[in-house]
């Protein structure tokens, strides 16, 4: 009786060490979420969209962004194609849940609109990225559990299934997020059906200012057989901007500053 | 040496000698290929290729923006025209542009309530690209910022009438003049203001920018883009000369937009102060007469997402004060109250390739409307191919349902670089 007593203490004390040291899934998010990226960023980004057919459209965009007493700013310019060159979009995110404010300028007809914004699950600028993928979802919007671990390119990785609260196009996605540094290797995105839909892949990351910076992604889109490749170049963090730069006056001037 | 040739060379000296300050330049246009089949007529009235050039030379002071734009028909010169050259100097809260430019003002799509600065083009009615058809106007405009609020001053040099369509065009209405069939009236050119400090114009605008609400308000002393009849002269026992001028006249306006739930709501109202007018009353002599009234254009417009499309509407409505059955326009009607409504949808399909979209005007009394589908696909490196209708129906005497005839599908091939 003694022996299978101390015996019990022994398990009991493993068990409620390894709980005391593991996440769960909502910590794991928030984790992710809080992540230091930056109060500031700049990059150019080249979006390469292929079709089921395999031929491809390429994009360039110049993305400014800030975070600032809970909003993120957003600023970007499209380089090319020509059609599009120097529109630009601004948007401003609240970490309140509020519906973002959008704005488009459209250069050849020289006003800045205000666009309406109930378009996070529309797709971005064409792409196989959502509105909601290319910026952050805010972790109480779904319900979050670790599944497991799992060794992915030598990093190992949290697996965590989101099941979201509302009505989603993809209401539930499984991520691959590094254990201890908090940003994702992986994503898929599974339909109501319970079908995978697409599948987010990182290719390529750095530490840029002592930040980890995603440089090279590709999201898949199953059904339709398409992809979008964002990569990340000339990333820089921690940017002095004017107080005036998200604004409408840069809209126009351009990404010159 | 012709103007277009002093054009050409002023363009071909500027680009050869920009390289020589620091700087960069980019081109960038489109040229586009279009044509129209009238249905009435089975004819292809329009037939026209445009070049639309865009040079723009940043250096460290600010930009040097030049748009040429050349309009080529069979059977007809080529048109060509500087749209616009100005220059932007950059300055920490202030940025100034001196030269040819479009000012374009309001909350309005497909209207032009507070968008008074730059006349209309409009020679193909009101048909042209939402983007050409403003009119470049000679002026200096300065914006000083202040957090989020920006002042803008605009002072325009020269009058710059709008374009009517031309003699020939199948745009042009012709003018129901209010004299017996024994009478040969001509209408003669208009005069112009002469330039002079006294003659320019001034406009001044406030605006704030923020997420919850951005307004506008604005104002100014300007000349009407429209001519009047000024004058009936009589010339013999059946001739009259009819003589037309441009008036000017003050307004104050602004506009609005916030966001409602995840819709916008655009607002815009402008009360022109004693706004010239003629007025037709065949049993005085002269019959036409100049007249000034207060006249005020509002609009509401709604625009919102529903199943992954972009959808607008708008509510247009023009009061004009101490009004009385007499009061013309261009030879026709104006109203005490003018309702016209419009409505847009757009959507993307194929990877956002493919664009549907349909815009309409209705003009409620009498009931008329314009109805503008289109389809667009982009082929790919800068290449789109448009192909739409502009189907005029309803009451022959209002503003669209008067040209029934003019009913037409057109084909568009663009390429931008």
């Amino acid at each position: 009786m003694k022996r299978i007593s101390i015996l019990m203490l022994l398990i009991l004390s493993i068990v409620f060490t390894l709980s005391a040291t593991e996440l769960d899934g909502k910590q794991v998010m928030w984790e992710v979420y809080n992540r230091d990226s930056g109060d500031t960023m700049s990059a150019n980004l080249i979006m390469t969209i292929t079709n089921a057919r395999g031929s491809t459209r390429e994009r360039s965009i110049a993305q400014y962004r800030q975070n600032r007493n809970g909003v993120e700013s957003k600023l970007m310019f499209f380089l090319s194609p020509s059609d599009v060159r120097n529109t630009s979009f601004l948007s401003f995110s609240y970490e309140d849940g509020r519906n973002d404010d959008q704005y488009i300028y459209l250069p050849a007809l020289k006003r800045v609109k205000r666009i309406a914004s109930d378009s996070k699950n529309d797709s971005f600028m064409g792409s196989d990225f959502t509105y909601d993928d290319m910026g952050s979802r805010h972790p109480d919007m779904d319900r979050h559990t670790v599944l497991r671990t799992e060794t992915v390119n030598g990093l190992s990785a949290l697996v965590v299934e989101s099941i979201a609260q509302g009505a989603e196009d993809y209401p539930r996605t499984l991520s691959w997020v590094v254990d201890g540094q908090w940003f994702g290797l992986k994503k898929e995105f599974y339909l109501p059906d319970g079908s995978l839909g697409k599948t987010l892949t990182i290719d390529a990351f750095d530490k840029i200012d002592g930040i980890a910076v995603i440089t090279d992604m590709t999201m898949h889109s199953h059904k339709q057989n398409t992809s979008t490749r964002i990569q990340m170049q000339d990333t820089e963090f921690n940017l002095e901007f004017d107080p005036n730069f998200f604004s409408e006056r840069q809209m126009k001037i351009g990404p010159r500053r | 040496m012709n103007r277009r040739t002093i054009v050409f060379i002023t363009l071909l000296a500027t680009a050869m000698l920009l390289p020589l300050f620091a700087g960069e330049g980019v081109f960038s246009g489109m040229v586009r290929n279009y044509a129209a089949f009238r249905f009435s007529h089975a004819d292809i009235p329009v037939h026209e290729i445009t070049a639309d050039v865009r040079f723009e030379y940043y250096g460290d002071m600010g930009k040097l923006t030049l748009h040429p734009v050349a309009y080529s028909s069979p059977n007809k010169s080529l048109e060509l025209s500087l749209g616009e050259a100005y220059m932007d100097f950059y300055l920490p809260s202030t940025d100034i542009r001196v030269g040819m430019q479009n000012v374009i003002w309001g909350e309005a799509e497909g209207a032009f309530i507070t968008d008074l600065v730059s006349p209309r083009d409009l020679r193909s009615f009101i048909l042209a690209d939402f983007t050409e058809i403003r009119k470049a106007v000679p002026a200096v405009k300065v914006d000083h910022y202040l957090g989020d609020y920006t002042l803008e001053a605009i002072w325009v040099s020269h009058f710059v009438p709008f374009s009517p369509p031309s003699e020939d065009s199948m745009w042009r209405q012709a003018a129901n003049l209010p004299f017996p069939p024994a009478i040969t009236a001509t209408i003669l050119e208009p005069t112009m203001p002469k330039s002079s400090l006294e003659n320019s114009e001034l406009f001044l605008s406030l605006s704030h920018f923020a997420p919850k609400l951005s307004w506008t308000l604005n104002g100014g002393y300007q000349w009407g883009d429209e001519p009047l009849v000024t004058s009936v002269t009589t010339t013999g026992a059946t001739t009259r000369d009819i003589a037309q001028g441009y008036e000017r006249y003050p307004f104050v306006g602004g506009s609005l937009n916030t966001p409602i739930a995840s819709a916008v709501l655009r607002m815009e109202a402008a009360l022109a102060i004693d706004k010239p007018m003629n007025s037709l009353d065949m049993s005085a002599n002269p019959p036409i007469t100049l007249e000034k009234h207060h006249q005020v254009q509002t609009l509401i417009g709604l625009d919102w997402n529903m199943f992954g499309a972009q959808w607008s509407t708008q509510y247009l409505m023009i009061y004009t004060h101490n009004h009385h059955d007499q009061l013309i326009s261009q030879m026709k009607s104006i109203k005490e109250f003018a309702h016209t409504l419009t409505f847009r949808v757009q959507d993307t399909f194929l990877d956002e390739r493919l664009t549907a979209r349909l815009f309409t005007y209705v003009e409620l009394d009498p009931a008329n409307a314009l109805f503008r589908p289109s389809l667009s696909y982009n082929l790919g490196d800068g290449v789109i191919l448009e192909g739409g209708a502009e189907i005029f129906v309803g009451d022959e005497e209002g503003t669209f349902g008067s040209y029934q005839d003019n009913s037409l599908a057109f084909l568009a091939l663009r390429w931008y670089f």
